[in-house]
């Protein structure tokens, strides 16, 4: 009853394209950014905040971009963890390197040089495709951790071989980062750049550069005979998708856990990034979204809810069930239903279209 | 289409139900020129010359297995020729490749349905228009703007399309739930979307009913007619073949047997043995 | 085995020699520049060979990928966790008491009955789904499957030893001073290698059911349709890939402990595959083999000049250029596209 388009007439094509075509959806829309800025902050404490809702916009950011290359443009990238890494560390050094950029700045560049190794990583792709390009990811994933493991420049000459992030200012007097920065700048920074990436991120899909991207994925002849070029397409998803990355890794480090070492971006990250995108829904922005809010609230809730009912569980009890059922997750997403989480959203709009009256 | 052209082209659909009507055929659009291709010593193609002219509907035949679809494949660059050499408007190419041919104007569709399955109709016919969209990448992030005005005035152009081949009803389904036979028209729009001077069309008819079967003549015809559109097509029916082309190119085990007007290529003694097994 | 085998195996072998020295030689030359760098034949010799043997060990992970990938066209990402699983499993069973050999054939029989739970509750439901989302779907296994394991059989490093002698063995002692040093173990490890490949290969070759895998291989409609029975095929292969999971934990578990990095070992033989080819058995050995060898003489020999720790990397690098060259693999055939 309430969400019905009847009546509501499109009459020219550009409206006919909107993201957002019907006017419930709108609403929604605008009601629940208002929520995300004005309510959340207000309602949920510093604990919240740090430990769920910064990481679920910095990993929905590094959803969405795999996204772009997995699902809109095919091509399967077990690198995740790798080019977060570049990200972060792109962003640590040209931080430290010239103190008075601003941080906004460092961030976007840090995602321009991932883009370039994403570019050069994402080579192979024009040779080799399906699990055979996985495996050549995987010579990113390992080598990139490698390389800012092993060589101390990367780190400053830290000893530990950790870098932390220094203190920055994202307006004169508010800290983004460091020890002065409050969890709700933090918040309230990502909610905005995460928002304006997402939008830029659908604005891609729904346009000529993502139409290209799905023709190679759906056929890549076919796509190659109406006059697109596999060298292109497959490189500039490699570029945008390891721009996104990068930037989430340098939010990684330098917002959420504010220091970080390379072996926080190992394999098990491309994995859990990996997850989001197959359980929120392949080729689906609100897809990324609702994928990293299932993959961080998981954990969450399996170490809060056994305790709640009284059951008690080792630590490591807790992370052996984690996995076991990401994995049975995982299966079972695949086997009812391919499209994910976004799909679910979708088919139950359909179900509220027609509501109450099914016939 | 010129304007001008009009009042003459629905005259002659009028006419064209008693008497077939003198073509505008044109200059040479496309000649093949001593092909051969062969696939790791199976000789798919050898030495295969013929032309296609401006305006006309050409029709390649011949058995299974004479190499049609990869005489296709030649021209349109999916597959490099050992020998010979294909000139297209009047540029010569030692090797032509797919997407030279698709922004030269070469369009084409396939045997066995080459959509994109997980797009939308709508989708799959602007993609057709990708080469006609100019705005880089940071323009389309940004969407509001030129590339909005652009992305509305080519769903302009595709959805003419649309309604030239009648399949509005369908025009946000993924192309993968279709039926059969509309699969084949959206593919038919895909490549009609991309304004062809050449339209290549392998199999249109391939497995489709009587009815539809008079449906695709029909499109193929009024895309001939009213945008002047050189087609040469692979078909199997012969009855369609001597219906609806101007010219008639016979392979077969990747020789040329004949080219000629359909009564030509009907009388033609290699043609009938080809056809009918050898008799001498 | 078949003539399309015969020859590139003997063109190998004959090949072997001459790369092994070539190699040396290089390094030879390189050392010779390069003063941080140092070279020994007997060395090099006494590294390649530690690295062959290695590489058997890979090779020993990639047959089961090969075996899964064969018949189901299925890249098995969970044969690490097979591995790991069937490790634990076995030192599980002999803890408890059994003799090393009754352990065995339980282990096989759970592995069996694991192998037929996959085909029922993953496989049968994604029939004739595209390749890459039961690839997904085997990342899933992965995980259910260590998590399954440790939680039944905890995450402590297990010593598993069925008695595979380990003493250093000295061997070409009259070519070089002092010889050449194998572990006698990583020779068992080759023995047992070659002993399963050569059955693999006449099971797949010369039996129904080997048979019947290939024409499941190629076009799961079309099996389906000649009355090739899908579901036990599958349940059938991924048992066998189950007990080739099970000898290879022995040997890894034998030698380097049984532990949850040994399901990552298993990432290891993906180059072996891209370099061997997925659908080619002696490719997974002689894959085995190059990565193994290449990996340690690279470590040894030249990983100083870049801070070490190279063969993290180093495989993957090498699959990868080589994929550039030959992007079916050394024995994979030539994928011709169609339209």
């Amino acid at each position: 009853m309430l969400y019905r388009e009847a009546g509501q007439f499109k009459t020219s094509y550009g409206s006919d394209q909107a993201i957002f075509p019907i006017r419930q959806d709108q609403i929604g829309i605008a009601l629940l950014l208002l929520v995300a800025v004005l309510g959340v902050p207000a309602l949920a404490g510093e604990y919240w905040l740090e430990t769920i809702f910064v990481p679920f916009l910095v990993f929905s950011l590094a959803a969405i971009g795999l996204n772009l290359l997995t699902g809109y443009c095919g091509q399967l990238s077990l690198g995740t963890g790798g080019f977060m890494a570049c990200g972060a560390f792109f962003a640590y050094k040209l931080t430290t390197a010239f103190p008075e950029l601003h941080v906004l700045v460092v961030f976007l560049l840090a995602g321009v040089g991932s883009a370039a190794v994403g570019v050069f990583f994402g080579i192979p792709s024009l040779r080799i495709k399906g699990f055979y390009l996985a495996v050549a990811t995987l010579a990113a994933q390992f080598f990139l951790v490698w390389m800012f493991n092993k060589f101390d420049w990367w780190t400053n000459y830290s000893p530990s071989g950790v870098i932390s992030a220094p203190p920055r200012e994202v307006l004169p007097g508010i800290f983004l980062t460091g020890t002065e920065a409050t969890p709700i700048t933090k918040y309230l920074f990502l909610l905005g750049l995460v928002a304006v990436l997402a939008l830029v991120a659908k604005n891609l899909t729904r346009g000529a550069i993502g139409r290209s991207w799905m023709a190679i994925r759906d056929m890549d002849i076919a796509a190659e005979i109406i006059g697109i070029r596999p060298l292109w397409a497959k490189l500039s998803a490699f570029a945008i998708s390891s721009f996104f990355i990068g930037i989430a890794g340098a939010l990684w480090a330098f917002v959420y856990t504010g220091s970080v070492e390379a072996l926080a971006f190992q394999i098990d990250r491309s994995f859990q990034v990996l997850f989001m995108v197959i359980i929120g829904g392949l080729g689906s922005i609100l897809g990324s979204f609702l994928g990293a809010a299932f993959i961080v609230l998981l954990p969450i809730l399996l170490n809060n809810v056994p305790a709640a009912i009284g059951l008690q569980m080792s630590v490591e009890m807790v992370s052996h069930l984690e996995f076991m059922i990401f994995g049975a997750l995982i299966i079972f997403f695949l086997i009812v239903e391919p499209h994910g989480l976004a799909r679910l959203w979708q088919i139950g709009k359909e179900k509220l279209r027609l509501w109450p009256f099914p016939y | 289409m010129e304007p001008a052209m009009e009042p003459a082209t629905a005259a002659l659909e009028a006419e064209s139900q008693e008497t077939p009507a003198p073509k505008r055929l044109g200059e040479t659009l496309l000649s093949v020129d001593d092909i051969s291709l062969s696939f790791g010593g199976v000789n798919a193609l050898s030495n295969i010359s013929f032309e296609i002219r401006e305006h006309e509907i050409l029709a390649i035949i011949g058995p299974n297995g004479a190499g049609k679809s990869s005489m296709l494949n030649v021209i349109n660059g999916f597959y490099q020729p050992q020998k010979g050499r294909v000139s297209f408007k009047g540029t010569t190419f030692r090797r032509m490749r797919p997407h030279v041919a698709a922004k030269m104007g070469i369009a084409r569709t396939f045997q066995n349905i080459a959509l994109f399955k997980g797009m939308s109709t709508l989708d799959n016919l602007m993609t057709g228009r990708l080469l006609k969209m100019k705005r880089n990448f940071l323009w389309q992030a940004l969407y509001y703007g030129p590339a909005q005005k652009e992305e509305v005035a080519h769903r302009e152009a595709v959805e003419r399309i649309i309604d030239f081949l009648e399949i509005q009803a369908i025009r946000k389904t993924p192309v993968g739930r279709l039926p059969y036979g509309l699969q084949k028209r959206v593919e038919l729009g895909r490549a009609l979307a991309m304004e062809p001077d050449l339209l290549l069309l392998d199999e249109p008819m391939a497995g489709m009913n009587v009815e539809e079967k008079e449906d695709m003549c029909r499109f193929i015809l009024d895309v001939n007619d009213e945008f002047g559109t050189t087609i040469a097509l692979i078909e199997h029916d012969m009855g369609v073949v001597m219906d609806i082309s101007d010219r008639v190119v016979v392979l077969d085990y990747g020789r040329k047997l004949a080219d000629g007007s359909p009564d030509e290529v009907r009388g033609n003694p290699d043609v009938i043995d080809a056809y009918l097994g050898v008799s001498h | 085995m078949n003539a399309t085998l015969a020859r590139p195996l003997t063109l190998w072998l004959l090949a072997l020699p001459v790369i092994i020295a070539v190699l040396g030689l290089a390094l030879q030359g390189l050392a010779a520049v390069n003063a941080s760098v140092f070279f020994a034949w007997s060395y090099f010799l006494e590294v390649l060979f530690a690295g062959l043997l290695q590489g058997v060990m890979y090779a020993l992970v990639a047959l089961g990928f090969v075996l899964i990938f064969k018949a189901s066209g299925i890249f098995n990402f969970a044969q690490g966790s097979l591995v790991l699983f069937a490790a634990l499993t076995m030192v599980g069973f002999i803890e408890m008491g059994l003799h090393w050999t009754l352990a065995f054939v339980v282990t096989a029989g759970v592995m069996v009955l694991l192998a037929v739970v996959v085909e029922r509750v993953v496989l049968r439901p994604l029939v004739n789904q595209p390749h890459i989302i039961l690839f997904m779907a085997t990342i899933g296994i992965f995980y259910f499957l260590d998590g399954f394991g440790q939680t039944l059989w905890g995450s402590d490093v297990k010593v598993l030893d069925i008695g595979i002698p380990k003493q250093p063995l000295f061997v070409l002692q009259g070519v070089f001073e002092g010889g050449i040093l194998v572990n006698a173990f990583d020779l068992v490890a080759a023995l047992v290698g070659a002993v399963l490949v050569i059955g693999l290969a006449v099971f797949f070759h010369y039996t129904r059911i080997g048979r019947a895998l290939r024409a499941v291989a190629d076009d799961h409609q079309a099996a389906l349709s000649v009355g090739i029975p899908l579901k036990t095929i599958w349940a059938i292969v991924w048992s066998v890939a189950g007990i080739v999971a099970l000898v290879a934990g022995i040997m890894w578990g034998s030698k380097a402990g049984v532990q949850f990095s040994l399901a990552l070992i298993a990432l290891k033989a993906l180059p072996v595959l891209i370099l061997g080819g997925f659908t080619s058995i002696p490719g997974a050995i002689i894959g085995g083999l190059i990565i193994g060898a290449g990996e340690q003489v690279a470590e040894v020999f030249i990983g100083p000049l870049f801070g070490g720790a190279i063969q993290d990397w180093f495989a993957y690098m090498l699959a990868l250029v080589f994929l550039l060259f030959r992007p079916q693999g050394l024995f994979g055939e030539k994928i011709i596209e169609r339209v």
